[in-house]
């Protein structure tokens, strides 16, 4: 196999990985790191065109999806903070307020 | 070589991507996704994409990482969630990430066709790759530091809450 | 309106009036409404049996109302008169409102009192529709109405559960002979395609081939009969019917609704006379049930209940000259035993009423001069019943005993032989009774002692009037009189010299009865009580009836009401239907709340829905890209 195709491999198992994070753990700060992880693996995809195609687009695309991120994490860690102190914990079963 | 290296730093960004799953403190599950966006970095030199790898050091690890490693030493991360680390939905959720893996590696290797490769290596060095950003996406950037005000002040209003208590 | 059909529906105005506004109008209203109607109708009978006679026995028919047009089938209303009509007209409103007039002396301190005549009267109304209904539609319609007068009746005090029971068992046992009744009205409904009574008949005797079998139809509705008149098997409902106050019972269980039955029979000689093995059965059960009645009846020791088993002897001996060919002898029966039973049944309830509610006759006794007139009937009535001549019941008994020897339709010394060792019983229970009663010296408590008085005026005129008729009936020739309607069957001749013979031996046993219980208990039955006590089990079973009632309860009620609880109730009701709607309702909550937990706020569930999601359209792209 290439080096592209073995790359994008990589990049769907971060993915893969990441949301198999974002399930399965309870902390809400690994949540949001697991997240991260997925970005990563889309962002090493878009990267991998990039580097492919040799254009300066692909590039520019990965720069924007890091500004996104963020811009995400900014807002998001706020939201956390705003949720732990609610509730006094990061589980984030605690978190479901409307009962069955 | 160029190769030995690719699979070296592929192993150590899986090894991080596993890690961040298993590590039970939350700081070294940070520590984890740091190692494994490093080695995406190193990955991306190795691609000839220096100003991505830059980036990715200076505003994944440099600002994006650095605040989440604050956050966790803010907060108190001994509660139930350090006790059980995994949800009731640990298996299902394994399940449905192979199936999604398998999908797309299904895709991948079946489908997967072999394009043209650029005869022409593109510059990524910092100064050219900056020049041609700025002549033709500045509305794109224009556009992000609006974003990026957004963010900021929708940071502070989640804060703040209403009417101004303590944040 | 026609005379007949004023008749009928007197008695029906006089239910709505009494039973709509009773109790607001005051007991003088309701006097006046309940018992002037049935004389009013009775009037109505003797101006139509006057144009009867006066028309040479041509019936008098009512126009026809048509109730029901459904296909091609109609079936219309309309009324009969000839002279089989004629006489139980006369006995249903005569006999009946002379029962009214007793009732408002015995019922006068009951709070029911307006229910009561409005009982009554819808109970004439019923009987009236039976009587004098021209097809067995409307028959049927009096037979069921009778059926539910009486229940309303015998459960009057229905705050006694006993008392409701009594009136249940009643009802449902009938049911049980109408069934018969109606698989008979359908089959004869599918031969003839009509239950006019006159055509029915018609269609029966213009003879083979018939559509469908005499014998067949004839048993049918004989169970009818048999289950109205108390005949066995289901006879059960009569004793225990005693539990309704005494008049209802001289009216219903006496006179009137019981011979309902025997009425039945007598109209549809038509079909009878076609059918020999309808008609052996008749006689046979007849026969059988008059003895049965007869033994049980010599151990009973409630006033009532020995009149009540008497009366389905009684009842027995008319269907035994039904099932000879006997129409008209049956009915003549039917005629004088209403006088006499009538007579007892008040008489009985004018002991009662004076003794203030005891109906035991071990507790009686030397009641003959404190109540004098009471005693008189009663003697009376008793002498008629026992077969003494010159009363009533001496002719038609002795005639019902000739026929069922030498009747060429199914007259046997066998028949003869069982019926006259019942007159013998009958003779020797009644007279039993009679001296326990009033004869013997009292054994009454001090206090029921002190309360004995003479009944009043309105109870003791129509115990004089009905001792009086008792007495006199039998010289009414009544099976000449029916002869037209009713033929006599012919007599075989090789027997003929035993006529004489044979009467004799009817007064014979009569007296021979007579003394047996004027041996036994002339001085009390103390005497009587030591001989049974050297049979005991046949005491035992006599008194309880055989036990037939216990017989029935294991066989039929124990089974249904396990099979109603067990089966209907638990497995089917409970289990499948309500399990059914359980199920489906729990079914629905239990699928709501796992969808609920949609709408938890579990992030990571989300999470895990949207990537299933994805992994499901990456299956489907598979496929179709």
């Amino acid at each position: 196999m290439d080096r592209t195709q073995f790359l994008l491999a990589l990049s769907v198992a971060l993915f893969a990985l990441g949301l198999v994070g974002v399930i399965i753990r309870r902390n809400a700060l690994v949540m949001l790191m697991c997240m991260e992880l997925m970005v990563n693996g889309v962002i090493l995809s878009l990267v991998t065109f990039a580097a492919r195609t040799a254009t300066a687009s692909g590039a520019v695309l990965a720069l924007l999806v890091f500004v996104v991120a963020a811009a995400e994490i900014a807002i998001a860690i706020p939201i956390v903070l705003l949720l732990v102190r609610q509730r006094q914990t990061l589980d984030v079963g605690a978190y479901a307020r409307l009962k069955g | 070589m160029e190769s030995v290296l690719l699979y070296a730093f592929s192993a150590a960004a899986l090894t991080g991507a596993l890690l961040v799953l298993i590590a039970r403190h939350p700081m070294r599950v940070a520590l984890a996704l740091i190692a494994t966006m490093l080695s995406l970095a190193c990955i991306y030199a190795l691609l000839g994409v220096h100003v991505i790898a830059v980036f990715q050091v200076l505003i994944y690890v440099g600002a994006v990482m650095v605040f989440m490693v604050f956050v966790i030493m803010l907060l108190d991360t001994r509660d139930p969630s350090f006790v059980n680390r995994y949800s009731r939905l640990l298996v299902p959720g394994v399940l449905v990430a192979t199936l999604l893996a398998a999908g797309l590696g299904h895709a991948l290797a079946r489908h997967y066709v072999a394009g043209p490769v650029s005869t022409s290596p593109a510059d990524f060095r910092l100064q050219p790759f900056s020049a041609g950003f700025l002549r033709e996406y500045w509305l794109h950037f224009e556009l992000t530091s609006v974003l990026l005000i957004a963010a900021v002040v929708a940071a502070v209003a989640v804060i703040q809450g209403r009417g101004g208590r303590d944040g | 309106m026609h005379l007949l059909t004023a008749i009928v529906v007197l008695p029906l105005v006089g239910f709505l009036v009494n039973g709509l506004a009773g109790p607001r109008l005051g007991r003088g209203f309701v006097t006046a409404v309940g018992c002037g109607l049935p004389i009013l109708a009775f009037a109505a009978a003797v101006r139509c049996f006057l144009e009867l006679t006066a028309a040479g026995g041509a019936p008098l028919v009512t126009d026809d109302y048509t109730w029901a047009e459904v296909g091609g089938h109609s079936f219309p209303v309309g009324f009969w008169f000839d002279r089989l009509s004629a006489v139980m007209t006369l006995i249903v409103t005569g006999v009946g409102s002379a029962i009214h007039v007793y009732s408002t002396g015995y019922m006068k301190d009951d709070p029911g009192y307006a229910r009561y005549f409005a009982y009554l009267n819808l109970f004439l109304f019923f009987m009236l529709l039976l009587v004098l209904g021209r097809s067995l539609l409307v028959c049927f319609v009096g037979w069921e109405g009778v059926g539910l007068a009486s229940y309303l009746l015998i459960g009057f005090w229905f705050e006694d559960p006993d008392k409701a029971r009594a009136g249940k068992k009643a009802f449902i046992t009938n049911r049980v002979g109408d069934a018969g009744f109606l698989l008979g009205m359908f089959l004869l409904y599918h031969a003839f395609g009509t239950l006019d009574i006159n055509q029915v008949q018609t269609a029966f005797a213009a003879g083979a081939p018939l559509a469908v079998s005499a014998d067949l139809v004839g048993i049918l509705l004989f169970i009818g009969a048999t289950g109205k008149s108390a005949q066995i098997p289901l006879h059960v409902w009569l004793p225990d019917a005693m539990a309704g106050p005494t008049p209802v019972s001289a009216l219903i269980h006496a006179a009137t609704m019981v011979t309902a039955g025997v009425y039945l029979v007598a109209r549809l000689n038509g079909i009878y006379q076609h059918a020999p093995l309808a008609s052996e059965l008749i006689a046979v059960i007849g026969v059988l049930t008059a003895v049965f009645a007869a033994t049980v009846a010599v151990a009973q020791t409630d006033i009532k209940k020995v009149l009540a088993w008497s009366t389905i002897s009684q009842l027995g001996y008319m269907f035994l000259a039904l099932g000879v060919g006997a129409y008209g002898v049956a009915v003549f029966h039917l005629y004088t035993h209403a006088f006499f039973k009538a007579c007892l049944f008040l008489g009985a309830g004018s002991v009662i009423h004076a003794l203030g509610g005891e109906q035991d006759i071990r507790r009686m006794g030397g009641l003959a001069r404190r109540i004098p007139l009471t005693f008189a009937t009663f003697a009376v009535a008793t002498a008629a019943i026992a077969g003494l001549p010159p009363l009533a019941g001496f002719f038609s008994k002795d005639e019902i005993l000739w026929f069922a020897f030498a009747s060429e339709r199914g007259g046997s010394p066998l028949l003869w032989g069982v019926g006259a060792v019942t007159a013998a019983l009958s003779a020797f229970y009644m007279f039993r009774l009679l001296w326990l009663t009033f004869l013997t010296p009292s054994r009454m408590t001090a206090e029921t002692a002190h309360h004995v008085h003479e009944s009043p005026p309105s109870m003791t005129g129509v115990l004089v009037l009905l001792a009086v008729l008792s007495a006199v009936g039998g010289f009414l020739a009544l099976p000449q009189f029916l002869e037209p309607v009713l033929p006599e069957p012919a007599v075989r001749a090789s027997l003929a010299r035993f006529e004489t013979p044979l009467l004799v031996t009817s007064v014979i046993l009569a007296v021979a009865g007579l003394a047996a219980a004027g041996l036994l208990y002339a001085r009390g039955p103390a005497r009587a009580e030591r001989l049974a006590a050297r049979f005991p089990g046949v005491q035992r079973v006599l008194s309880g009836g055989y036990f037939i009632d216990g017989l029935y309860d294991l066989l039929i009620t124990r089974p249904l009401a396990w099979l109603s609880a067990r089966v209907f109730l638990r497995a089917g009701d409970q289990l499948i239907i309500d399990g059914t709607l359980h199920g489906l309702a729990s079914l629905a909550q239990r699928t709501a709340t796992r969808l609920s937990r949609v709408q938890a706020g579990g992030l990571q569930l989300y999470v895990l829905l949207a990537g299933l999601g994805v992994v499901v359209c990456i299956a489907w792209m598979w496929r179709h890209v």
